[in-house]
């Protein structure tokens, strides 16, 4: 059963085509890339994919929208807002529950921050900024994820390590990535991406970065 | 010739809108001088300011009766206000998109504090509640408008990524204010500046704060008095930052509640007949019944009141805010440096810091006094006395910003520095700042009735002493619109030129 | 938050509420000698117990317009005001009563006064050759830095001051009118003869740059006013037995505050010039 099933999709940004008749269609449990160069419409195309989950994913956007005033605790707390009351959440706010502090540390342990747990976003330095994005979409533990260059920020081994965590915690994935040998050896499917157009499709399997080439070739 | 000279020009490329608009406003303030009454008539001012300098080296601590009591009613007064302002205030920016919130915040802060609490005396006497009145209204209306800016200037990106179905307020609490919760917190800390301000100048109007004893040494010339007030003044506010802890905001604020004095009754009746009578136009008033003799009556009053005191008014009230927003401008400039680390040492901006908290608290009509002996009535006391305390202010604040500047390490020094990348990089937070303190040196013309310039706030004054409460309160809503007015005007500028009212680091 | 908003409201108006019915507050329109106001006539109001078996206060306030409204809002009862906050102050509260009088109110006189480089010379009839000049009045609300030189002034010119004056300020004070004219900030000033005399005394004064030109005719001033609703409260007579203590007032320490020898008796009539000329400018509807 198709999960996104996009058909003869356009879109125009500021007057520039950016999508140009896209039709895709991605089932349940399959693990996709979205490769390509920058400017080929790998972000616009995860938006529309997003919109048309209505929300029920976890979302990894490129700007990575931490609060950046509020401790990393926090932050990967804002995950799951939605499971409870807002009594608990303000309770949480002001001192969190060592229940909810058990949870959250588990996770930011896996990314490589328990150490940060307490402190502002703001104060960290890039990776960990990213990585404390992906524990909060890892904690909202969304069936699907939804990432828009997750790992642009860390060193190989650690993008690594994201992942494989993004791969165990969440069934359906779509990012969008840059590295094609992450790429491969992450995902089953490549969608590449060029001239607002899909030029691309197939499953990873035997599949080489030289094989993706072509995509950034100008 | 001139084609290569429009070429030239066009290579240069055209000024920045935010350039053009300075330009503008410097050629309007250039016209409103040649409009306005500037005259210099030296007499022989020396006597009376050797006397001045002489109470000025020489304070005297022991004049006042009363001082500790003074100094803790103006930071009580400041408090409570402040507090107060701040609860109804973040409460009215969240409904900052209702029309009605909006209008009436700016209807309550077009009016000055001094009269907010001449309009209170009328109705609650000297009660403990006219001070606290007096600024937390005005200051509702200020902090509703810049919380609700704060909060719309905040990063939306974190709204992105909550998860769907979560409740609208946790949302709110977690994704929109803590962000700008920092920045709720060093405004409310100028907002309780300003609030001690306020709280000593409305001593002048009789509330038993620093501005009680210090207009009345004033007025009679004991300048050792005054020197030693403006010093216990200046202490509370060159200190504030020291002893204005959040957590012990609650005790403060108990201790402010039990200081204040009790004695005075609420009086219903009173504020019947002020509301129903003492505000009613003189022939409504008057009147037995509303018939066409009552209207023409009522007509002429209005036309009277328009021609005679409000059109001037609203005049010179222009031509001093146009002149005095521009020197102000001007004068912050030149004096951010002095508390800048870009420019100066620690050492030397403790005395920088020193200049603008005296320049800065010290109220507009004493400095207009000085100026007054010095150069006789016109409005240029006025305008330098406005444009001193206002470039004060906003060159603390740039001063203070410039502080979480990065700056490169090779980065030119001195007047280079200052040209090439300070300057432009503050401009846009500087006009941000400026167009605000516009609205606010608008309302400040009025309290500069001794000079003789027929202000709005000059006429606003006379009705009041002339207990004509109908007068004054035409020409507070004729002021209110004035306010309004250029409130709008610089909200549009300031959108247009896209300046904000958050500091952004960088 | 909300809660402790709830609380300072409640603790206010907990304060506001408890009032003292039984006590007499008066207050003095702040016009002379401004320093240890308090302490000054905080003795004046235990005189006034002492002598009425009643509790008195004094409160101080700042200007003319708030005397006037304190004692309309019956937050004082009795006031020592002048010749136009007092007409201002009955004419607002119904039954109202001039009592007592200092000697000297009965012909007050207001100094107008000059810089030496106006390059006038005292004169017994009217100074015509201030017309095109600088000049600042008192307090707006003043009967002697006010009132008087104004009504004078219209008389005389058959026009409003700031049509007759170059430029027309309003010093709020009476020292402080001396010390702008001493200093040729402005070049004339109308002020109350006693501050004149006073500060004359004191060695403020510099004859050979200010000094008088004009003395106006004499004209009653100053008064002790009380409100007409008092004997419900305080007994029968009430009124009476505080005009009674005023005059009997005989401590020139207390009598210095306001700063009068004694105190003589005054009626509502006697200021009726001073409503009428008060009509007759504009100053009252």
């Amino acid at each position: 059963m198709a999960l996104f099933d996009l058909h003869d999709v356009s879109a125009r940004y500021n007057g520039r085509v950016v999508l140009d008749n896209i039709s895709l269609c991605i089932a349940e449990g399959e693990r996709v890339a979205l490769v390509g160069r920058s400017g080929a419409g790998k972000s616009t195309l995860l938006r529309l994919l997003y919109e048309q989950c209505a929300g029920t994913a976890s979302l990894l956007p490129q700007e990575p929208g931490l609060v950046r005033t509020l401790s990393v605790f926090h932050n990967i707390y804002i995950g799951r807002l939605n499971r409870h009351s807002l009594w608990y959440n303000l309770a949480n706010l002001i001192r969190p529950l060592n229940k909810e502090v058990d949870a959250v540390r588990a996770i930011a342990r896996r990314m490589g921050i328990e150490e940060k747990l307490f402190e502002p976003v703001g104060q960290l330095s890039g990776g960990q900024q990213q990585r404390t994005a992906v524990a909060r979409a890892l904690y909202q533990a969304s069936p699907i994820l939804i990432g828009d260059e997750p790992v642009s920020a860390v060193d190989e081994h650690q993008a690594r390590m994201v992942l494989e965590n993004i791969n165990e915690n969440h069934t359906t994935v779509l990012i969008a990535m840059h590295d094609t040998t992450l790429a491969i050896a992450y995902t089953d499917r490549i969608i590449g991406l060029r001239d607002a157009r899909i030029v691309l499709d197939r499953p990873t399997a035997g599949m080489t970065p030289v094989d993706l080439d072509d995509l950034y070739r100008t | 010739m001139t084609s290569t000279a429009r070429e030239r020009a066009a290579a240069r490329g055209q000024p920045s809108p935010m350039v053009r608009t300075s330009v503008v406003f410097v050629g309007i303030a250039v016209l409103a001088a040649f409009a306005a009454d500037i005259e210099i008539t030296t007499a022989d001012p020396w006597s009376e300011f050797g006397r001045m300098a002489l109470g000025a080296v020489t304070p005297d601590f022991t004049a006042t009766e009363r001082l500790a009591e003074a100094v803790a009613m103006t930071v009580a007064f400041a408090l409570l206000g402040v507090t107060v302002a701040n609860i109804c205030g973040f409460a009215l920016a969240l409904a900052f998109h209702v029309r009605a919130v909006r209008v009436g915040c700016a209807v309550v802060r077009a009016v000055h504090e001094l009269f907010w609490a001449l309009i209170f005396l009328q109705i609650f006497g000297l009660s403990p509640l006219t001070g606290i009145l007096a600024i937390a209204i005005p200051y509702t209306g200020i902090i509703a408008k810049v919380y609700s800016e704060i909060l719309e200037e905040a990063d939306h990106a974190p709204l992105r990524i909550v998860p769907a179905g979560s409740s609208r307020i946790s949302v709110f609490l977690f994704a929109r204010l803590p962000e700008a919760w920092v920045h709720f917190k060093t405004y409310a800390l100028y907002r309780l500046e300003c609030g001690l301000r306020s709280s000593a100048v409305l001593g002048f109007v009789g509330l038993p704060t620093l501005g009680y004893h210090l207009d009345s040494a004033f007025r009679q010339g004991n300048y050792a008095e005054v020197s030693a007030l403006l010093i216990v003044f200046y202490i509370i506010v060159a200190t504030m930052r020291r002893w204005m802890h959040r957590r012990l905001l609650p005790v403060y604020l108990i201790g402010a509640i039990l200081m204040m004095p009790g004695g005075v009754d609420i009086s219903m009746a009173n504020i019947l007949r002020f509301l129903g009578s003492d505000i009613v136009p003189f022939p409504l008033r008057m009147a037995q019944s509303i018939d066409g003799a009552t209207l023409a009556a009522l007509g002429h009053w209005t036309a009277a009141m328009f021609t005679e005191e409000a059109l001037p008014g609203i005049v010179n009230t222009l031509i001093l805010t146009m002149i005095a927003l521009v020197v102000s401008g001007i004068g912050a400039l030149t004096m951010f440096p002095l508390i800048s680390p870009k420019f100066f040492g620690k050492r030397q901006r403790i005395f920088g810091h020193a200049v603008l908290v005296i320049i800065r608290s010290t109220p507009e009509y004493i400095l207009a006094y000085v100026f007054l002996q010095l150069w006789g009535p016109s409005m240029a006391p006025a305008i330098v006395a406005l444009s001193l305390h206002n470039s004060a202010i906003i060159g603390h604040l740039i001063g203070r910003h410039t502080e979480s500047m990065k700056i490169r390490a090779d980065a030119p020094r001195g007047v280079n520095l200052y040209a090439y990348d300070i300057l432009p990089r503050i401009y846009p937070q500087f006009l941000a700042f400026l167009f605000y303190r516009w609205e606010v040196i608008l309302r400040e013309t009025a309290i500069l009735g001794i000079l003789g310039i027929p202000t709005l706030g000059f006429y606003i004054d006379s009705a009041f002493a002339d207990v004509r409460y109908d007068r004054a309160l035409f020409l507070i809503i004729v002021t209110a619109a004035l306010n309004i007015a250029v409130d709008t005007l610089s909200r549009r500028i300031r959108s247009r030129l896209r300046l904000k009212t958050t500091l952004d680091n960088g | 938050m909300v809660k402790k908003l709830f609380l300072i409201f409640a603790l206010l108006l907990g304060n506001c509420a408890t009032v003292q019915a039984q006590t007499l507050v008066f207050t003095a329109i702040p016009d002379q000698d401004e320093s240890r106001l308090r302490s000054r006539f905080d003795k004046v109001a235990v005189y006034l117990s002492d002598t009425l078996g009643v509790k008195v206060r004094f409160v101080p306030v700042k200007s003319y317009a708030a005397a006037v409204t304190a004692f309309r809002n019956n937050q004082v009862q009795l006031a020592w005001f002048g010749g136009l906050s007092g007409v201002r102050a009955r004419n607002l509260v119904a039954g109202s009563q001039a009592i007592a009088q200092g000697e000297a109110d009965r012909h007050f006189v207001t100094y107008f006064i000059a810089h030496a480089d106006a390059g006038l010379r005292a004169d017994a009839a009217f100074p015509r050759g201030i017309a095109g000049k600088t000049f600042t009045f008192g307090s707006k609300g003043s009967t002697s830095g006010r009132l008087m030189p104004e009504y004078h002034v219209r008389r005389i010119f058959g026009a409003a001051p700031d049509k007759v004056f170059s430029r027309v300020g309003f010093s709020g004070d009476h020292s402080r009118t001396i010390a702008l004219v001493q200093s040729g900030a402005y070049q004339l000033g109308a002020v109350n003869f006693k501050v004149w005399e006073n500060e004359l005394k004191a060695g403020k004064i510099d004859l050979k740059k200010v000094s008088v030109i004009w003395k106006t005719p004499p004209y009653p001033d100053y008064q002790w006013t009380i409100r007409g609703d008092l004997n419900r409260v305080f007994g029968a007579q009430f009124a009476k037995r505080v005009k009674a203590a005023l005059l009997a007032l005989r401590d020139p320490v207390l009598l210095a505050s306001f700063p009068r020898q004694r105190f003589v008796s005054a009626a509502n009539a006697d200021y009726k010039p001073i409503l009428e000329i008060g009509k007759s400018i504009g100053l009252i509807d």
